[in-house]
């Protein structure tokens, strides 16, 4: 694991009706990871997101940001150039008339020049894949994929090193999808994020995430590289979380000869294809 | 054509326009819908799947302002000529956003405010309630209010209250796109229990691995067109033109679609779970 960037310290977290929704959790990310944090309605992945960048304060433990608690003064502004969170409806998160505004948001909030603010929206907008030509409109008649790429460009226009993003492709096909997770990989492997995704989909966890954190119940149940943690069956389902169709299948044919672990098609193609060539040379 | 005699819904050579847009919602539609089928409609966002759905509704071109080309019949009578109360006898929409369709304060309220105004009495009422049970059983939330509910609890209550209408065909647009895991799961629950009656059902849906689970029938929509339904096993046979549309088969048509590639396996790719499990077995097993 890389060196802590953000590190999280026996965090409880309760709502203010008392409920509560974390417990204890221990956990470390880097300034260079792609994390998937998984789990059922409810686990707390959700809540815990939004720990990560002090939206949310602990009600025990600790959460230190780059050596800084998110329970200090003024840690706002501190925060928008280190941890960004983006909502998994961008209508939460989008109130300004046009997507020039809506991005320049942060950065003349941090007080940035206008010269400054410009390059940091250009630049924002072109690694989100938000063209010039709609920086006019009003962001509410964009579509939804559009209105997230917006979401986040107005996110990054604050360069903060780790991106959290809940749900990236909910409401979208699989085409958006893949866009999508797509963008996020070139910030994680080109610009040197970290990008945390808050997630239910598990064949995108499992295509583009290294790690994977599975809470359940306001705990951590798995912490691990993605391939260990999505394919131990028992543990997913404490939280109720399925493997996917292809890690599921390879599990019903370990008999055989098939690893457990495996969690993209194209790994149980190469398997299938292994094991049945050794079964060939073995009867020839 | 089944031995029940004409289809439950007929499109043929629709072309509509929403008003104020240049390009047509849905072009030059052929369609047909037997009685009993539960068809399964994919496609990517934008490409006209919930404007066929209001199509066969009758709410476009009733409801809607636009350009109306071609003909729509729901058992055999023409939609356009239909009164809003016998197409709502005939065909039931349930919408992605189960919030969008509620009025009243709690779950029995909303269940009944259609059937009173159907002008059904008070006993009629009870039998209809006492029947949509039977499939939906939601007895314990009746005193809830519709907006408390867990995701799941919500979609339930809406695809109950339109089935209190006794339609004969249930058209569902993406009724899990907007719930959680756990919700999700018991929509599809409700599927499964609505495909063994005699409903007619055309439900949108993107998750293509529930879908291959339920549907007799799968058409695609791309652009406005749609496709010819093709049978289930059919379609989901064509991986790479399902990968194409911007689809995602599901991955275990998808391995056999590569086995195959890879000579372990000829014929068409099992696309169910426990079907897949048991091809797989064979591969292996017969080296």
């Amino acid at each position: 694991m890389a060196e802590a960037y953000v590190s999280v310290q026996d965090l409880d977290f309760h709502y203010p009706d008392g409920t509560p929704a974390l417990r204890g959790v221990n956990l470390e990310i880097g300034t260079n990871e792609f994390v998937a944090l998984i789990g059922q309605n409810g686990s707390g992945k959700t809540t815990l997101g939004k720990c990560l960048n002090g939206l949310l304060k602990p009600s025990a433990g600790a959460v230190l940001v780059d050596g800084l608690d998110t329970r200090s003064r003024g840690i706002v502004k501190k925060m928008a150039t280190r941890v960004g969170y983006v909502f998994q409806n961008p209508d939460h998160q989008l109130f300004n008339n046009t997507v020039f505004k809506e991005i320049a948001y942060g950065p003349r909030n941090l007080g940035m020049d206008e010269a400054e603010t410009r390059a940091r929206v250009y630049e924002a907008a072109r690694v989100a894949g938000v063209s010039e030509s709609i920086f006019d409109e009003h962001p509410f008649f964009l579509t939804k994929g559009l209105r997230q790429r917006v979401a986040i460009a107005s996110i990054l226009a604050m360069r903060p090193r780790v991106l959290i993003v809940d749900e990236p492709t909910t409401g979208q096909d699989f085409r958006q999808s893949l866009e999508v997770m797509n963008f996020l990989e070139r910030l994680w492997r080109e610009e040197g994020h970290s990008i945390v995704i808050v997630t239910h989909e598990m064949s995108l966890a499992a295509r583009y995430s290294r790690r994977t954190v599975l809470l359940g119940h306001g705990q951590v149940l798995a912490d691990g590289p993605t391939r260990e943690v999505l394919s131990q069956t028992d543990t997913l389902a404490r939280s109720d979380v399925l493997p996917t169709q292809v890690t599921r299948l390879a599990q019903r044919l370990t008999d055989l000869g098939v690893r457990p672990d495996v969690i993209l098609v194209e790994e149980l193609v190469e398997e299938m294809v292994r094991v049945h060539q050794r079964h060939r040379r073995a009867v020839g | 054509m089944g031995a029940a005699g004409r289809p439950a819904v007929a499109i043929a050579g629709l072309s509509w326009t929403y008003e104020r847009r240049s390009e047509p919602a849905l072009r030059d539609v052929d369609l047909t819908i037997d009685q009993g089928e539960f068809l399964g409609v994919v496609g990517p966002n934008e490409s006209g799947k919930s404007t066929l759905l209001y199509v066969i509704q009758g709410l476009i071109p009733s409801n809607f302002n636009g350009i109306w080309r071609g003909r729509v019949e729901l058992f055999g009578k023409d939609t356009s000529a239909m009164s809003g109360l016998e197409r709502a006898a005939a065909a039931g929409l349930v919408f992605a956003d189960p919030e969008a369709q509620f009025t009243a304060m709690t779950v029995e309220e909303e269940l009944v405010f259609g059937l009173e105004n159907l002008g059904l009495d008070h006993r009629q009422i009870e039998l209809r309630l006492q029947r949509v049970s039977d499939l939906i059983d939601l007895e314990e939330l009746y005193d809830r209010s519709p907006y408390d509910l867990s995701g799941g609890q919500k979609q339930r209550v809406a695809i109950a209250c339109v089935l209190a209408m006794e339609p004969r065909v249930l058209l569902l647009d993406e009724p899990t796109s907007m719930i959680d895991p756990r919700g999700k799961k018991e929509i599809f629950e409700v599927l499964r229990r609505l495909k063994d009656t005699d409903h007619t059902v055309v439900v949108v849906e993107h998750n293509l691995e529930e879908l291959a689970a339920l549907a007799d029938r799968v058409c695609l929509v791309e652009g406005g067109r749609v496709r010819p339904p093709l049978p289930a096993g059919e379609f989901f046979a064509r991986v790479d033109e399902l990968i194409e549309a911007g689809l995602q088969p599901p991955q275990v048509a998808q391995t056999f679609a590569e086995l195959a590639r890879a000579g372990l396996y000829d014929g068409p790719p099992p696309y169910r779970f426990e079907p897949a499990v048991s091809a797989a077995r064979e591969v292996l097993s017969h080296g």
